[in-house]
């Protein structure tokens, strides 16, 4: 097994779960702040 | 074997934009414009009614003097705001609501700054945050000069403040006397006090707030945004200059050493070359004849590994049928099990061990072994260089190569901690690898890997520029992506495995790791703060010392490229590509390090990602080696 590489896949998981939360957070919060003022513009 | 994570390009995108905006935010709530009235419509008052209108707040000291003014006359106002103002001072703002007047705005940064949409939208966005509320009342109507900007005599304010017996009267509360002509006002017989608008404000969507609780927020932090850019800045230009400082003190040092150095005896032991191949076709024959064309004096013996090659690799490189050159065929294994399987047929105690894709001179071999004469010298590495020089990437890894990698393992060599003797061109005693329990196959690296083993069994890594190999890159950006994908991985695996080499009292862990760390990943993860941070002064700030800095910093790095150009005999005919690399290479460079910072994080197996081969090694010696 090569180093770094998740044994369980539970890291694997976490991983995949905080990246997905970031991005679609930041998604949702660049569409609002965006949205809200370009939709003025 | 799993897909690589992509998902974090679109945070990181995201997370860069989102910055950008908010240090542009910050410096553009900065700026003061001049202020312009614009009188928005007529707003028809009856005689004898007078509706005051103040503009340029709210100010911190003129607003509350001018409320109690108010407040003790008994008169309600409309205050016209700016929206930056209303953040920088919302309570203020607050105090001018909670004591019945109305507010208004005026702009954002000065008065008249609402005509262009997205700057009410700012407005409205400061207003929502720091009081909830959303305002129709946009710009003061026409409005009679009260003239408290050019004079200071109250009679003659309140006199051009009646000149129309009523109306809305133009006042400030930026610093003016507003609150005293309203009080005089009050004195005035016959007249009474209404608001510009009887509209109240609505209340802020959670949209509005929202974002008005972002754009405050970046007009508050933006500095501090930007301060840690600056710092972020002034660490990669340190390390950067540290590293050109070290490159040129110890290369020359280095050099100097050996011109001075009386040269030992010529060593010439017997030599077996191991040459894993995989899909090698297309080289393997040049590789393995230019290997048996070596002029070194001991014998020379050849064993190529061919680890289930699909191409006919095995049978282009037995029908050469050259002396001295063994064929090993095996399923698929890896490289490093290609290489012990080698290393176990080797008949020799010096083992060279080279790529199948690889050029070797003539005296490479005699040149490569010469270290070993020190019989504390387990590892050697030797000179890579490109062999296919041809187009800006061909010319940008050629540069590489000289001004980054070679010029690295001078400094490395003189502090005795190489962390990588190349898979191209490398010589290992076999003593070394019995040591360390041959070539694992724990990392993507396996020559890193094996250096830094090596070098932590007490064994020095010596490094003979001499021994020069010709190795094929990349041709294609996506080629170049996955080759150095690999390697920054691999280098990550084997820093980590080997990351007790910190508490040890070796040179791996004093220099090779903390040289690794710094200019191996911190540099590249801090390099793309600074090309933001020069489109931003250069863009938005109207700032060029970003620039400035950037250009002197890319002159220097030149400068050590053209110098390491000549340490190595090269040309400097290529150096014109060099400033180039900072627009695509560099930044390719970046992404392959954070790609592979995060596929660690994932824990995700990278699977081994060949190089797509053209045979053409038209700047190695013997031009073209294209096999048909």
């Amino acid at each position: 097994m090569q180093v770094f590489v998740d044994r369980t896949g539970g890291r694997r998981v976490a991983a995949r779960l905080v990246s997905w939360t970031v991005a679609s957070g930041l998604i949702v919060f660049a569409a609002v702040v965006g949205g809200t003022l370009l939709g003025a513009w | 074997m799993r897909r690589t994570p992509r998902l974090h390009w679109i945070s990181i995108l995201l997370g860069l934009l989102v910055l950008m905006c908010v240090v542009s935010f910050h410096a553009y709530a900065a700026i003061r414009p001049e202020p312009v009235p614009v009188a928005g419509g007529h707003r028809e008052l009856p005689d004898g009614t007078l509706a005051l209108a103040f503009h340029g707040g709210p100010d911190p000291k003129w607003t509350p003097r001018t409320l109690e003014r108010l407040g003790a006359a008994g008169i309600k106002a409309t205050f016209f705001v700016t929206g930056a103002q209303v953040t920088r001072h919302p309570d203020v703002a607050r105090r001018i609501v909670a004591e019945g007047h109305r507010i208004g705005i005026d702009g954002f940064r000065a008065e008249g700054d609402h005509v262009d949409p997205l700057d009410l939208a700012f407005a409205q966005a400061a207003l929502a945050d720091a009081l909830g509320v959303h305002t129709r009342l946009v710009g003061a109507p026409a409005e009679v000069d009260s003239g408290d900007r050019e004079y200071q005599d109250i009679g003659t304010l309140v006199r051009m403040s009646l000149a129309q017996r009523g109306g809305v009267v133009r006042l400030h509360d930026d610093g003016s006397i507003g609150g005293d002509i309203a009080r005089e006002l009050a004195k005035q017989p016959g007249y009474r006090f209404v608001l510009v608008s009887d509209e109240p404000p609505e209340k802020a969507s959670t949209r509005e707030r929202f974002t008005g609780a972002v754009t405050t927020w970046s007009q508050r932090n933006g500095g501090v945004v930007l301060v840690l850019f600056g710092t972020a800045i002034a660490i990669a230009a340190l390390l950067g200059l540290l590293r050109t400082l070290m490159q040129l003190g110890l290369a020359h040092t280095d050099r100097r050493l050996r011109r001075e150095n009386e040269p030992p005896p010529w060593f010439a032991p017997p030599v077996s070359v191991v040459v894993p191949a995989y899909n090698e076709a297309l080289n393997i024959a040049a590789t393995v004849r230019s290997i048996a064309a070596n002029n070194h004096v001991a014998d020379v013996e050849v064993i190529v590994v061919d680890d289930g090659s699909t191409d006919g690799t095995a049978d282009v490189a037995e029908e050469l049928d050259l002396p001295g050159v063994t064929v090993i065929r095996q399923a698929n294994q890896g490289k490093p099990a290609a290489l012990n399987a080698g290393v176990r047929e080797a008949a020799h105690d010096v083992l060279v061990l080279v790529d199948g894709d690889t050029i070797f001179e003539p005296d490479t071999i005699g040149q490569l072994v010469q270290p070993f004469a020190d019989t504390g010298v387990g590892a050697v590495s030797g000179n890579a260089k490109v062999g296919n020089r041809q187009g800006l990437l061909g010319r940008w890894q050629h540069l590489e190569y000289c001004a980054g990698s070679n010029l690295d393992r001078q400094i490395l060599h003189a502090l005795r901690c190489i962390p990588t003797v190349p898979g191209a061109v490398g010589a290992f005693r076999r003593a070394a690898l019995t040591d360390v329990g041959g070539v694992s196959d724990d990392t993507m690296a396996e020559d890193t890997d094996l250096t830094m083993a090596v070098t932590r069994a007490g064994w020095r890594v010596a490094y003979r520029p001499e021994a020069k190999a010709w190795t094929e890159a990349p041709a294609s950006v996506h080629g170049l992506f996955r080759q150095r994908y690999r390697w920054s991985y691999g280098t990550f695996q084997a820093m980590w495995k080997h990351r007790g080499a910190l508490v040890e009292n070796g040179p791996m862990g004093r220099f090779g790791l903390l040289y690794l760390l710094a200019f191996h990943l911190l540099l590249p993860l801090l390099a793309p703060v600074m090309d933001l941070f020069v489109l931003y002064g250069f863009l938005v700030a109207d700032a060029p010392l970003g620039l400035i800095v950037w250009t002197v910093f890319l002159l220097i790095q030149t400068a050590s490229a053209g110098y390491a150009l000549r340490l190595d005999g090269e040309s400097l005919r290529p150096l014109w590509a060099y400033p180039l690399q900072q627009l695509v290479y560099r930044q390719l460079m970046y992404v392959v390090v954070i790609q592979s910072l995060i596929t660690a994080l994932h824990g995700t197996q990278l699977r081994w990602m060949s190089v797509r081969r053209t045979g053409r090694l038209m700047d190695a010696p013997g031009g073209s080696v294209h096999v048909t």
